[in-house]
């Protein structure tokens, strides 16, 4: 035990005594969460302005504006087709949504029901693409629903429809009645910046410090300590140990901050501790993995920080997953950041650990996979 | 201290050590001799455990190191060639650290720590990190951090490599120093000179194989033609070199210059006043006769064909 924690302290004393590494620890995330909360927050006043033509005129239209209206990046304001036009000629919205005239029509024959006329190389275009497409998938949804309804109670199905959405908006006013400050400002750009930049930094950090098994290799420092009375288990006890702590002690101080300079509500404390502590060792596992697998500090931070930035932006680390399209979306099953990202934005909407077992399991299951690449490679090479 | 007894290595299709057969006695200092490639570090490593022998056996301290690896390894101090400290902490705080690998507790870890520094002499450069010593003073930290333990035996692999003759100087004096005090050294260097100043007894290994183990003296005497008479002629007359070659003990003659003829001749040899009448003789102005003594290198370049640099 004596030499896992003299490998231990060693490392962290090697870690914190660098100047540097405060600056990518902590100031580093926090003057990006800073930025892409500030900057995005539903609060700065940057929402993406729409004007919204309502052809239809119907209460499902109607229900749909309500549905866009809710979504935290845009602000929609609804207009007639010819003031739209001119808003999107003196570029005073990013697009222009257009309602089309019976468009549970369209949408029954699967025709396209909703238009979206923006400037050309508008980079949000995808994401409201993705957004109308989902929120018409909800309203079909519902109207099926209201049609099977009506059927077994005998009524008419728009009736139904009605009483359904009725029913949701109030259970939504209720809601709202009984949330206090906290629950209200929950999940918010600021929190979710918070999580992302957290967990891209936490893998960055980890890349630096897994880098000293290469320094170590190269400048034959493990086979001296291969001369030591240590065992091989000892020594990767150690490693292991001393990046876990790394992290952790990295992870807990952006909590505290991000709680006290930004207001970040991060949820029951012990799923909390469980989900940093998983997550934590499927990126010990990765930067280790990453280590043992290249030659030079430098293949490592090229590597490294391609796949930190490339599986960040997969895994929802920059922006909402629910902005991206499916694939992509299916893809981030694959990333770590995206089963973090769902754990940590369940727990900030008020869940406990019994709740967030699939994200926790699912990351148990990645810190499984890259710790035994990482301690075979160090074992044996 | 140390026996190994028919040890072998292969890797892979290659049989890199073939069969040596050694004797350490406690106490001894003991030279390994051999060109890049003879197997000397795979030996060496074979001792430490970092590699496992194929066949045969290695005892240190009557315990074979495939059965009692970790035991060996607290009688064990390994100097490797490599400088393995850690350049961003202080000399004081590599100490420590191995100290603790060697299973040390915090406090004696640091007194300890601090003998040490005093053995290599840089007690004043403690607190200093290790980036801003000279190549020299990283040599003595390092072998220092092989020392924290008191280690019966002392395995050194060319631990002099790339220093000025100061530091050189100083280390060479301290391994004698701990050799003085009881300490087993096992010494590997490319300079004969400090296998000749250290060590009592060599090994010259080569293609795998001890070729020859013994005192310096053992086995410059079995080298033919090992001494060398070095001849400052004014002029080389052909009659006199046949004449030369023709002499008793004489093994070899070569002309390297104009002016300077080589003699090589059996060790125990005395044929100076025979050449000094023969040049009288053939009127050969000899204006200076020297006697170069056989030594580890020309020893090592007869028994291997190549210099120990090579």
């Amino acid at each position: 035990m004596r030499k896992i924690v003299a490998i231990c302290s060693l490392e962290m004393k090697r870690t914190f005594k660098r100047r540097s590494s405060y600056i990518i620890m902590f100031a580093m995330p926090l003057i990006f969460t800073l930025l892409f909360g500030g900057l995005f927050g539903e609060n700065a006043g940057s929402a993406m302005p729409i004007a919204i033509v309502d052809e239809d005129g119907s209460v499902y239209s109607q229900h749909l504006i309500r549905q866009l209206k809710s979504h935290p990046f845009t602000e929609y304001e609804e207009v007639d087709a010819a003031t739209a036009k001119e808003l999107l000629s003196e570029k005073s919205v990013e697009g222009v949504v257009t309602i089309k005239k019976d468009f549970l029509g369209h949408i029954a024959k699967e025709e396209p029901a909703v238009m979206l006329q923006h400037p050309p190389g508008t980079a949000a275009a995808p994401m409201l693409e993705q957004l109308y497409n989902q929120a018409i998938r909800t309203l079909d949804l519902q109207v099926t629903a209201a049609q099977i309804g009506a059927s077994y109670e005998n009524k008419e199905w728009d009736m139904v429809f009605e009483q359904l959405i009725e029913t949701e908006s109030g259970t939504n006013g209720i809601s709202e009645i009984h949330m206090n400050d906290a629950q209200v400002e929950s999940w918010n750009k600021m929190s979710y910046s918070s999580a992302g930049f957290s967990i891209m930094f936490v893998m960055i950090v980890m890349l630096f410090t897994t880098g000293t098994l290469i320094e170590a290799r190269n400048m034959g420092i493990w086979s001296r300590l291969l001369t030591t009375p240590a065992t091989r288990i000892q020594l990767t006890l150690g490693y292991v140990l001393s990046f876990f702590i790394i992290g952790f002690v990295q992870f807990t101080l952006l909590i505290v901050l991000t709680s006290l300079l930004f207001g970040v509500q991060w949820g029951d404390p012990l799923g909390l501790a469980i989900l940093v502590t998983v997550l934590l060792f499927s990126v010990v596992g990765l930067g280790m993995a990453i280590a043992t697998l290249v030659k030079t500090s430098e293949q490592q931070s090229a590597v490294g920080m391609l796949l930190i930035i490339s599986t960040s932006m997969l895994g929802g680390v920059y922006w909402p997953l629910d902005i991206v399209p499916e694939f992509m979306q299916k893809i981030a099953n694959f990333v770590p950041q995206s089963w973090a990202i769902e754990g940590f934005k369940s727990l900030v909407d008020g869940a406990a650990l019994g709740d967030i077992m699939t994200p926790i399991l699912v990351l148990m299951g990645f810190a499984i996979v890259f710790l035994s690449i990482g301690i075979s490679r160090v074992r044996y090479q | 201290m140390l026996t190994m007894t028919n040890v072998k290595k292969r890797f892979g299709e290659q049989e890199v050590v073939k069969g040596i057969t050694l004797h350490v006695g406690k106490g001894e200092a003991f030279g390994l001799l051999g060109p890049n490639g003879a197997g000397k570090s795979t030996t060496i490593s074979m001792i430490c455990g970092l590699v496992p022998y194929d066949e045969g056996d290695i005892q240190v301290d009557g315990l074979s190191v495939s059965r009692s690896p970790y035991e060996i390894k607290k009688k064990i101090g390994v100097v490797p060639q490599d400088i393995a400290l850690y350049p961003t902490l202080s000399a004081l705080d590599n100490l420590v650290f191995w100290g603790k690998m060697y299973g040390l507790k915090g406090r004696e870890a640091k007194a300890r720590a601090l003998e040490v520094l005093e053995t290599v002499g840089l007690v004043e450069r403690g607190k200093d990190r290790i980036e801003t010593f000279s190549g020299g003073m990283k040599r003595r930290i390092n072998i220092g951090a092989a020392l924290l333990h008191r280690p019966e035996l002392l395995i050194m692999d060319e631990p002099t490599v790339g220093i000025d003759p100061q530091s050189r100087h100083h280390i060479l004096e301290t391994v004698k120093r701990l050799n003085e005090q009881g300490m087993t050294i096992i010494y590997t260097s490319h300079y004969m000179e400090e296998v000749e100043f250290l060590c009592k007894r060599i090994a010259i290994m080569d293609h795998g194989q001890v070729i020859a183990t013994g005192s310096t003296q053992e086995l410059c005497k079995r080298l033919a033609g090992g001494n060398q008479l070095l001849l400052d002629v004014e002029e080389v007359r052909p009659a006199f070199v046949e004449k030369l070659k023709q002499l008793d003990g004489v093994e070899k003659v070569m002309i390297p210059e104009a002016s300077e003829i080589h003699l090589y001749i059996k060790q125990d040899q005395d044929m100076m006043a025979s050449i000094v009448s023969m040049a009288a003789k053939e009127a050969v102005k000899l204006r200076q006769i020297k006697l170069k003594e056989a030594d580890l290198e020309t020893l090592f370049l007869q028994m291997t064909g190549r210099s120990l640099r090579d």
